[in-house]
């Protein structure tokens, strides 16, 4: 009997010991200072393009520049969340692709080393925090993305409107993501704040009126394109360039809109994070993607945003934004708001019943 | 022979026996070592998990919780698709083992390894391939019945569900089935008992401590599942989704942790209930070799019990079929032209930095798991007695707790390096600043997330093991390793290969805790899918899905080379004509 307890005793002061030791040994934290002088000569990327894009802009900035370069896909919430876990002692240097609303929560968190870019003074002033947290690289629309096929068998028209997609006939039949995995689905619940004139309660009434034609809140902004695509939905809100994208992949039958009301936009970020582990060679990159060169490789891996350089090439396929109804679209508010909103979305909206 | 003991006795152990064996100092060492490892790899995250589950700040929400019907409703959406799941899966796993151990049936071989390829199967794989088949607007389910099935929900959860995980309630019977001693069906039936009541009378009830821990383990992942619900949920939320969106979409830990909480309120439920029915009535069924031969079923009621199995197995094929066409063509459904983009990409573009380091990985977790898995088992069911439940209960944490909690733990205890003073105690495990770059912790996640399964096989199979044989042993001098090494293992053999294939399936198949720990420079070729799959790259993420598949299925191949296929425990006979 007295081994029995002693082992036992061995067994649980081994685990308390460690537990004590793991929980009160203190983290040492990265003090946050300058970290130049230790700079790799690489840059860890966070990137929230499509993974082709992020492929071939990571590979042709070592080509350009000879600073080697890695990334992690991740959605925008995602990406925030893992730049938040990773306070103090980042792993990534630079946050690269999905809308600014996302960099303007980080910023707001001091997650972000603001940095004004050289090449940031060609960048039109809409497209860029004036304190340098973040710096747009392109522009993309929000927009239908219909699959014509679904709706002439359901006998609907291709919505033109926000409205349009409220009718009972597309009950189940509307993609959309979750506000707070997807930075897509955040910039669609905030076109509806603009468009009620900043009444999230009235914005957040809509979205439960549309709640019974949503099939599901996918995590990724770009996978209802996909789903329209199978024809699992009729219609998919998202940005209009993933939709041109996946007409690209093989999906003829689908075909882009715009409601009438006006639409939001994102603003592609890029920004550099705090106590980044190579800063110089963040700014690098900064800078490089502000380039035409950087700007231009979008359209070879089907990415078609608008880029924010405006002496960037710009490809036919690629949805030219002054032709379309854009709501007033302030990254930094929505960003500020983004948080609070989106736990609104889920209480009132997302777990709401389908009646 | 085949007892019905009650539980050993403990009186039935002289004590000084026991005190020999508690003092062997390999033992010692043995319980050390394990005990480190699943403090590591499992307690400490959960601690860290639990310490922000139950900070002040997160009280308030357990009200919110209880008060709140939308929450409320999805606490049960939870424990319904546990038990669906749970029941669903046993039940097949049940059917497939039965049709290969006790039905005289063609293409039995055929039939087990269908059986067995859920286990390998990628996460995302079979809910995006069902989309593909049985959504509604699926290749088979609209193309060729017409019919415009509505598959997102729970009862598309629970068919994806049972699909992917019944081989593990499969192998476990099986391996169960194949250890009654055929002596106890041959008794009833010369006592004139039918087919059928032989079934009901005699193997039910001898294996229904085989049928609740498949059901446990079901239950325990189908809750904690979350590949799936992210395609299939359709508004059908439970509390491992509304967990991970809490945490990636908000990183709102505390919520997050609050929800696991009460995830893992019903996971730890089942495990006590499971053990409490275990420990209610040990029936002993393998008690050295066993004597007699199983009399396969050569009647006409063969044929509607082997005709639900082959539809079951079509089904899979199916599913399995479109993961590797869809990597060969273009948009399978919608274009189906050839193309080797898709594989190109993988074998020999991007992806195979991805597929080098997954392999590498899972290779180096895969054998520490199942042994370690083997014997936590050993000691917990022979050797520990007051604190086994406990070493028990650590080891079967990487699968009771859902894996993007762990992820989030791992963060949370790991990502900082731990110093006293100055001394640095603890490197930093997580993130790509850490050790090795962050591939320590993943293969730490690797082994915890597949401990359990080799965990789980072997208590299984030693439960069914009289100690008197062991006993034999040691009071014929031999050391408790002796015994183990000589006599345990080769009766538990099919366990080890059983825990070791399921471990390095899991390894290699593990998502919700992975992407939470990849870095850039440890890429994971689930993570690859997830992204491709949730980005709307069907094409690319079934490619991976094949890449991945293909390994899996080489590695059970060389693994059951080097364990070996099992002792055979009994004769069969052929037919019962021939006996006559």
């Amino acid at each position: 009997m007295v081994s029995i307890r002693s082992r036992r005793l061995a067994a649980l002061s081994i685990t308390l010991m460690l537990t004590a030791s793991a929980m009160s040994a203190c983290a040492k934290e990265n003090a946050g200072g300058d970290n130049s002088a230790t700079d790799g000569n690489v840059v860890h990327v966070v990137c929230g393009a499509t993974e082709d894009w992020c492929a071939a802009t990571t590979e042709k900035f070592s080509k350009s520049t000879g600073v080697k370069a890695d990334f992690v896909r991740l959605s925008s919430g995602e990406a925030l969340a893992r730049i938040k876990a990773g306070k103090g002692s980042p792993e990534f240097d630079v946050w690269y692709g999905g809308p600014a609303d996302g960099y303007s929560a980080a910023g707001g968190e001091g997650l972000l080393e603001p940095y004004v870019s050289a090449n940031a003074s060609v960048i039109p002033a809409t497209y860029k925090d004036p304190t340098g947290l973040w710096t747009g690289v392109y522009v993309g629309a929000l927009g239908f993305c219909s699959n014509k096929k679904i709706l002439a068998e359901r006998g609907v028209a291709v919505p033109q409107s926000w409205a349009d997609l409220l009718n009972p006939k597309l009950a189940k039949e509307v993609g959309m993501a979750h506000p707070s995995t997807s930075g897509t689905a955040y910039t669609a619940l905030w076109t509806q704040v603009q468009l009620a004139g900043g009444d999230q309660a009235k914005a957040l009434e809509y979205m439960r009126k549309l709640h019974p034609n949503v099939l599901q809140y996918t995590k990724s902004g770009a996978a209802p394109a996909q789903m329209a695509a199978r024809g699992e939905v009729a219609v998919g809100i998202i940005f209009s360039h993933d939709c041109v994208a996946t007409v690209e992949a093989g999906f003829p039958d689908l075909q882009v809109s715009f409601p009438a009301e006006g639409t939001g936009y994102e603003t592609g970020g890029v920004a550099l994070v705090k106590s980044a582990r190579n800063p110089v060679s963040g700014k690098k990159f900064v800078d490089w993607a502000l380039t035409t060169e950087a700007q231009e490789i979008g359209p070879t891996v089907k990415a078609y945003q608008f880029p924010t350089n405006p002496d960037a090439k710009v490809s036919d396929k690629v949805v030219k934004l002054p032709t379309i109804k854009m709501v007033t679209y302030d990254a930094t508010v929505a960003g500020q708001a983004k948080s609070a909103l989106n736990k609104r979305f889920d209480a009132e909206v997302a777990q709401a019943p389908k009646s | 022979m085949t007892l019905l003991l009650p539980e050993r006795a403990p009186t039935a152990t002289p004590p000084g026996a026991r005190r020999r064996r508690g003092g062997d100092p390999a033992i010692r060492l043995l319980i050390v070592v394990c005990v480190l490892l699943v403090a590591i790899g499992a307690a400490i995250p959960l601690i860290a998990v639990l310490a922000t589950a139950f900070a002040p700040d997160a009280l308030p929400r357990y009200a919110e919780f209880f008060t709140s019907s939308v929450d409320l409703g999805i606490l049960r959406n939870t424990l319904v698709l546990g038990a669906l799941v749970g029941a669903c899966g046993t039940a097949l796993g049940f059917l497939f083992a039965f049709v290969q151990t006790r039905l005289d049936v063609p293409g039995k071989k055929i039939l087990h390894v269908i059986a067995m390829m859920p286990i390998v199967s990628p996460p995302f794989a079979v809910a995006t391939a069902t989309v593909v088949l049985y959504g509604r607007r699926g290749v088979i389910s609209n193309g060729v019945f017409g019919l415009q099935y509505d598959i997102y929900g729970l009862d598309g959860l629970v068919f994806v569900l049972s699909m992917s995980l019944f081989p593990v309630a499969y192998l476990g019977l099986l391996g169960m089935l194949r250890g009654l001693d055929p002596a106890v069906e041959e008794a009833a039936m010369n006592l004139g008992a039918s087919r059928w009541r032989i079934l009901r009378t005699v193997i039910l009830p001898l294996l229904a401590p085989g049928l609740v821990a498949p059901f446990l383990l079901l239950f325990v992942e189908a809750i904690a599942d979350l590949a799936n619900p992210l395609v299939l949920g359709g508004d059908y939320t439970v509390l491992a989704s509304r967990a991970y969106l809490a945490v990636t979409g908000e990183y709102d830990l505390t919520s997050a942790s609050v929800y696991c909480v009460i995830l893992l309120v019903p996971s730890l439920a089942m495990y006590f209930g499971q053990r409490w029915w275990l420990n209610r009535k040990v029936r002993t069924t393998i008690t050295g070799r066993p004597s007699g031969s199983v009399h396969l079923i050569t009647g006409w009621s063969r044929w509607p019990i082997y005709g639900l199995a082959l539809l079951v197995a079509a089904v899979i094929v199916s599913l399995y079929s479109t993961v590797i066409i869809g990597s060969v063509t273009k948009v399978f459904g919608v274009d189906n032209t050839l193309t080797l983009d898709y594989l190109r990409e993988v074998v020999a573009g991007p992806g195979v930095e991805a597929v080098l380091d997954t392999l590498l990985f899972a290779a180096i977790a895969t054998p520490i798991a199942g042994v370690v898995g083997l014997m936590v088992a050993w000691l917990v069911v022979r050797h520990l007695r007051r604190t086994a439940w406990l070493l028990d209960l650590g080891g079967t944490l990487g699968v009771a707790v859902p894996g993007t909690v762990l992820g989030i733990g791992f963060v949370l205890a790991y990502r900082p390096d731990r110093y006293i003073g100055d001394f640095l105690v603890f490197p930093s495990l997580v993130g790509g600043s850490a050790l090795a770059a962050g591939a320590v912790s993943i293969v730490l996640a690797y082994v915890i997330r597949s401990l359990p399964a080799g965990q789980r096989t072997a208590v299984g199979a030693l439960t069914q093991l009289h100690p008197s044989i062991e006993e034999a042993s040691t009071d014929l001098g031999a050391s408790a390793l002796q015994t183990f090494r000589r006599v345990t293992l080769p009766l538990i053999r099919p366990a080890l290969l059983t825990g070791l294939s399921y471990s390095f399936a899991r390894s290699m198949t593990s998502v919700s805790t992975i992407v939470l720990l990849v870095t850039p420079e440890t890429k994971i070729i689930t993570s690859q899918v997830m992204s491709a799959a949730s980005t709307g790259r069907y094409g690319v993420a079934f490619a991976y899905c094949t890449v991945l598949t293909a390994i899996v299925l080489a590695g059970f191949l060389v693994i059951r080379f080097i364990v070996g296929a099992g002792a055979e425990l009994h004769r069969t006979a052929t037919s019962e004509g021939q006996q006559k």
